[in-house]
C-alpha cells in the first residue's frame, strides 16, 4: 500500500515536471538564436532552491504579465523555486503600503528611481553589492547612467546600489503607418523644424497629424510629462536637464516653461490633435493610438515609448503595418546631438531571501532578456544578447539605440520626489492642457516642489 | 484553495470557542470571588450580587473596549503626534505641517470640495429618499421600483465608477458618443462635452453618483419610519380635510424628523470620508481633489506622514461633532420613550 502511495506521488511529481516544461514557450536547447548555455549554467548553480518560495510585484499587468511569466517560467524550471508574480492598477502605492506594512514582496520591479530612492531612504531595500554594479556599468550600454539610477541613499545615509535594470523602453519615438505616409507622399522627418512643417502639411491636406491621449485613470497625465522631458532634452543641454530633475534649475525657469510651451503647440492646438483638443485629456493613452489604424487614419502621428505596439490592435505587424521613426532633434540646436530619453523597470530585494538572490543573478542571463525579446514589447541595453533574438526589425533597430547609447537621460518625472513627477507634474499638466498657461503650471509645480524641500 | 477554506473555518470555530470559554470563565470567576452563597448571610449575598453586577459588564465588554482602545485611540493619538513630525516622522517640526495646510491651494480647494460634497450629497440623498418613500408606499408597483432603486446599495463605489465612466464617456472629434450623457445632449442638439473635466461643474457629477447609491439607503430606512406614522392622525387631516402636500409637510415630516436626521447625518460622515469614487473618476485631477484623496496621496506619493496626518485630523475633526450630536440625540430619545 505504501508502496502504490509512493509510486503516485512519483509520478505525479513527474507529470507535474512535464506540465511545468511544457509551459516554456521555446524548448531549451532548440533554437540556437538562445543562448541556452546561459540557461544551463544557472539551472546547475541554482538546483538547491527546490520548494522555496519567492514573491514578486512588478507593473505588468495583461499582455505584459503573459509575457513576464513566460520568462519568469524558465527561472522556475531551472530552480524548482515555487515563484508567484502579482501586479496592482496602482502599483505605486500598493508597493508603499506593502513594505511600510511590513509585508514586501521578496522582490520588487518598479519603472520609478524616485521611488525607489523613496523606499531605500526608509530602509526597505537590500542592496545589491558593487559587483553588480561594475557588472552592469560593463555589460550595459551607457552603463554609467544605469547605475546612477539604481543607487540610492540608505537609511544610513550612505550610497549604494540597491536596483538592477531589467527591461528598458525607448522613449523618443513617433509611431506612423507607413503606407498612409505613402499614400500622402509623406516622408519621415529628420528635424524638428520639418516634424512641424509635415504637421502644418497634413492639416493643409485636410488631415490630423498627431493622436495625443494623456489619459490613465489615477496616473492621468504621465504621457505630457513625457512630451515636456523629450522638448527639455531637445532645447537645452543633458546637465540642465539634470538640474531640472533635482530642481537646481527651478520648474519655473523660462527654460522649462518653453518646453511646456512647445509641447503646447502640439496638444493644444486644435487642428493638430485627433479629435479636439478637450479630448486631449480624457483619452485613455491606450486606446489614442488606434486612430493610427482607422480608414482613413484619424491621425498620421503618434508620440509614445517602445512599448506602445502592446496595446496597438490585435494582429499588427511592427515595421510592415506600422513603424516608427526618433522624435527629431532642432536643427537650430546642433550642439545638443541626438539625445535619447528613455525608462525602465528596476528590480530590487524588499524580503532578502536566496531565492530572490537568485532570482536578480537569472535576469542577467541573456536568456532571461532573449525569451521575451523574441516575441514583443522587451528592449534592453545589455550588449552580451543575441539581438538576432530579437522578434522583428523594429525592435531590433529600437534595441541597437539602446545598447549603442552615449547620452541616454531616464524618464525625468520618474527621478523626481513622488509628489511631483507622480503629482503635480501630472496635475500641471492636465491644467495646462486643460487650458491654464505654462508659466501659471509651472509655477504651481515649483511652489509644491518648495513646500517638500 | 481547500486549504485556505479549511483554515478559514478552523479560524472561525476557535474564534466563537475562544469567546465563548472567555465568557463562561470570566462568569465563573466572578462567581467564585463575589459567592452567591455566604454561609446564611444574606446582607452579604447581596453586596456580593450587587458586585457582580457592577463588574460584569466590564468583564464582557472588556475585550471590545481593549480593542477600540487598539485599532482606534493609539491611532488618533499616534496621528497627532505625527502631525507635528516632518516627513518620515524623526524630525520635530512643530506646527509646520498645519500652516502648510493653511497656505496650500490644494489643501483649500480639498476643503472647498468637501464642504461642496456636504451640502449637496445628504441633502439630495434625503430629500429624494424620502419622496420616492412616500411615493412608493401609494402605488402597486412601489415594490418594484424601491428594489430598483435600492439596487446600487450593492454595488462598490468602484464598480459604481465604472457604470458611470460610461455615462459620462466622451469621444473626441467625430467618432460616435457612447456615453449615455453625450447620447442625450446630442439628441436635444446639443455639443458632447468632456463632463469629468469640467471644473467646479465636475464635482456635481461625482456627487450624482454617490446620491445615486445612497438613496436607496435613505429611502428603506424612511419608509420605515413612514410606516409607523399611526393610520389614525393621517386619518384625521383627510377628514379635516388638508391635501397630500399638507400631509405631506405638517403630519408626516415632523413624525419622521428623527429618523430624517439619523439618515441625513450617517450619509454625512460617509460623504466626509468619500475617497473611492474620485480616486477612480478623476484621482482629483480637474479641480476635484478631496480631503481623503489628498491625505491618500500625501502619504502614499509624497511620502510625507506628518502633512498627510494633519490631513487625517482634519477629517477626523470634522466628523466629530456630528457623531456626538448623534449619540445625544439617540440618547435624548431612548430617555424620552
Amino acid at each position: 500500500m505504501k508502496k502504490l502511495f509512493l509510486m503516485t506521488v512519483a509520478v505525479a511529481a513527474l507529470t507535474a515536471g512535464t506540465a511545468l516544461a511544457a509551459d516554456l514557450k521555446f524548448q531549451p536547447g532548440q533554437d540556437s538564436k538562445f543562448n541556452w548555455k546561459s540557461f544551463d549554467d544557472f539551472k546547475a548553480a541554482h538546483g538547491d532552491l527546490k520548494g522555496e518560495t519567492l514573491t514578486i510585484f512588478g507593473p505588468w499587468r495583461g499582455e505584459d504579465e503573459a509575457l513576464f511569466t513566460s520568462v519568469l517560467n524558465y527561472f522556475v524550471e531551472a530552480t524548482g523555486v515555487n515563484a508567484k508574480y502579482s501586479s496592482s492598477e496602482n502599483y505605486e502605492q500598493q508597493i508603499v503600503i506593502d513594505t511600510q506594512a511590513g509585508s514586501p514582496p521578496n522582490v520588487a520591479i518598479l519603472p520609478q528611481p524616485g521611488l525607489l530612492a523613496n523606499l531605500a531612504s526608509k530602509g526597505y531595500l537590500t542592496p545589491l553589492g558593487d559587483d553588480l554594479a561594475n557588472w552592469v556599468k560593463t555589460n550595459y550600454g551607457a552603463g554609467d547612467s544605469w547605475v546612477s539610477y539604481g543607487t540610492y541613499k540608505g537609511k544610513d545615509g550612505k550610497e549604494a546600489f540597491y536596483a538592477f535594470p531589467y527591461k528598458a523602453d525607448l522613449k523618443s519615438l513617433v509611431w506612423y503607418v507607413p503606407e498612409n505616409f505613402e499614400e500622402a507622399g509623406y516622408k519621415v522627418p529628420t528635424t524638428m523644424e520639418d516634424l512641424i512643417k509635415l504637421s502644418d502639411q497634413i492639416v493643409k491636406d485636410g488631415g490630423t497629424p498627431w493622436c495625443i491621449g494623456l489619459g490613465s485613470g489615477g496616473a492621468t497625465g504621465w504621457p505630457a510629462t513625457d512630451w515636456v522631458e523629450e522638448m527639455m532634452l531637445l532645447m537645452n543641454s543633458p546637465q540642465d536637464y539634470d538640474h531640472w530633475v533635482d530642481n537646481t534649475l527651478k520648474f519655473n525657469d523660462p527654460k522649462v516653461v518653453a518646453a511646456i510651451e512647445e509641447f503646447g503647440k502640439f496638444a493644444k492646438n486644435p487642428k493638430y490633435v485627433a479629435g479636439g483638443v478637450a479630448s486631449v485629456a480624457s483619452t485613455d493613452f491606450r486606446d489614442s493610438p488606434k486612430g493610427l489604424f482607422t480608414v482613413p487614419p484619424k491621425c498620421y502621428m503618434h508620440k509614445q515609448a517602445s512599448f506602445i505596439p502592446s496595446f496597438f490592435p490585435e494582429g499588427t505587424k511592427l515595421g510592415q503595418d506600422v513603424d516608427f521613426f526618433y522624435f527629431p532633434p532642432f536643427a537650430s540646436h546642433p550642439e545638443l546631438g541626438k539625445p535619447v530619453e528613455g525608462a525602465g523597470t528596476l528590480a530590487t530585494i524588499t524580503k532578502d531571501s536566496k531565492a530572490a538572490r537568485a532570482f536578480i543573478q537569472f535576469l542577467q542571463t541573456p536568456i532571461a532578456q532573449e525569451i521575451w525579446m523574441a516575441q514583443s514589447g522587451f528592449l534592453t541595453p545589455y550588449k552580451a544578447v543575441n539581438t538576432a533574438a530579437y522578434a522583428n526589425d523594429t525592435l531590433r533597430k529600437e534595441g541597437e539605440i539602446l545598447t549603442t547609447a552615449t547620452t541616454f537621460r531616464f524618464d525625468g518625472s520618474d527621478l523626481m520626489p513622488g509628489k511631483i513627477g507622480a503629482g503635480s507634474f501630472w496635475t500641471g499638466m492636465v491644467d495646462f492642457v486643460g487650458g491654464k498657461s505654462a508659466q501659471d503650471s509651472a509655477d504651481e509645480i515649483q511652489k509644491t516642489w518648495d513646500s517638500i524641500k | 484553495m481547500i486549504s485556505q477554506i479549511l483554515t478559514a473555518v478552523g479560524a472561525m470555530i476557535f474564534g466563537v470557542a475562544v469567546c465563548a470559554a472567555y465568557f463562561l470563565f470570566s462568569n465563573k470567576l466572578l462567581e467564585i470571588i463575589f459567592p452567591a452563597k455566604e454561609g446564611g448571610d444574606v446582607h452579604r449575598v447581596a453586596v456580593n450580587l450587587r458586585r457582580r453586577g457592577i463588574i460584569r459588564p466590564w468583564l464582557f465588554l472588556g475585550p471590545a473596549v481593549s480593542l477600540l482602545a487598539i485599532y482606534l485611540m493609539y491611532p488618533v493619538v499616534a496621528t497627532l503626534i505625527l502631525s507635528f513630525y516632518g516627513p518620515d516622522g524623526n524630525q520635530f517640526v512643530g506646527g509646520a505641517n498645519y500652516v502648510w495646510a493653511v497656505n496650500d491651494n490644494e489643501f483649500r480647494r480639498s476643503i472647498f470640495n468637501n464642504i461642496l460634497w456636504l451640502a449637496v450629497v445628504p441633502a439630495a440623498c434625503t430629500f429624494f429618499g424620502l419622496v420616492i418613500a412616500v411615493m412608493t408606499d401609494r402605488i402597486w408597483w412601489g415594490n418594484i421600483a424601491k428594489a430598483v432603486i435600492f439596487m446600487p446599495m450593492a454595488i462598490s463605489f468602484v464598480g459604481a465608477s465604472v457604470i458611470w465612466k460610461f455615462i459620462y464617456e466622451y469621444r473626441g472629434g467625430t467618432d460616435a458618443q457612447i456615453g449615455l450623457l453625450n447620447a442625450i445632449v446630442q439628441l436635444f442638439g446639443g455639443t458632447p462635452q468632456v463632463w469629468i473635466t469640467i471644473p467646479f461643474w465636475n464635482n456635481f457629477f461625482l456627487m450624482i453618483m454617490l446620491i445615486w447609491i445612497q438613496t436607496g439607503f435613505a429611502m428603506v430606512i424612511l419608509s420605515a419610519a413612514l410606516r409607523g406614522i399611526p393610520e389614525e392622525t393621517i386619518e384625521a387631516a383627510v377628514i379635516d380635510g388638508a391635501n397630500g402636500w399638507q400631509i405631506f409637510w405638517k403630519i408626516m415630516v415632523p413624525q419622521v424628523w428623527g429618523t430624517i436626521a439619523t439618515v441625513w447625518t450617517t450619509i454625512t460622515i460617509l460623504v466626509l470620508k468619500v475617497f473611492d469614487i474620485v480616486l477612480t473618476m478623476t484621482n482629483g485631477q480637474w479641480d476635484t481633489m478631496v480631503l481623503a484623496n489628498l491625505m491618500f496621496n500625501w502619504a502614499f506619493r509624497g511620502f510625507d506622514s506628518g502633512r498627510s496626518a494633519v490631513i487625517a485630523l482634519v477629517i477626523m475633526i470634522a466628523v466629530t461633532p456630528i457623531m456626538i450630536w448623534n449619540i445625544r440625540r439617540a440618547n435624548a430619545e431612548t430617555k424620552g420613550h
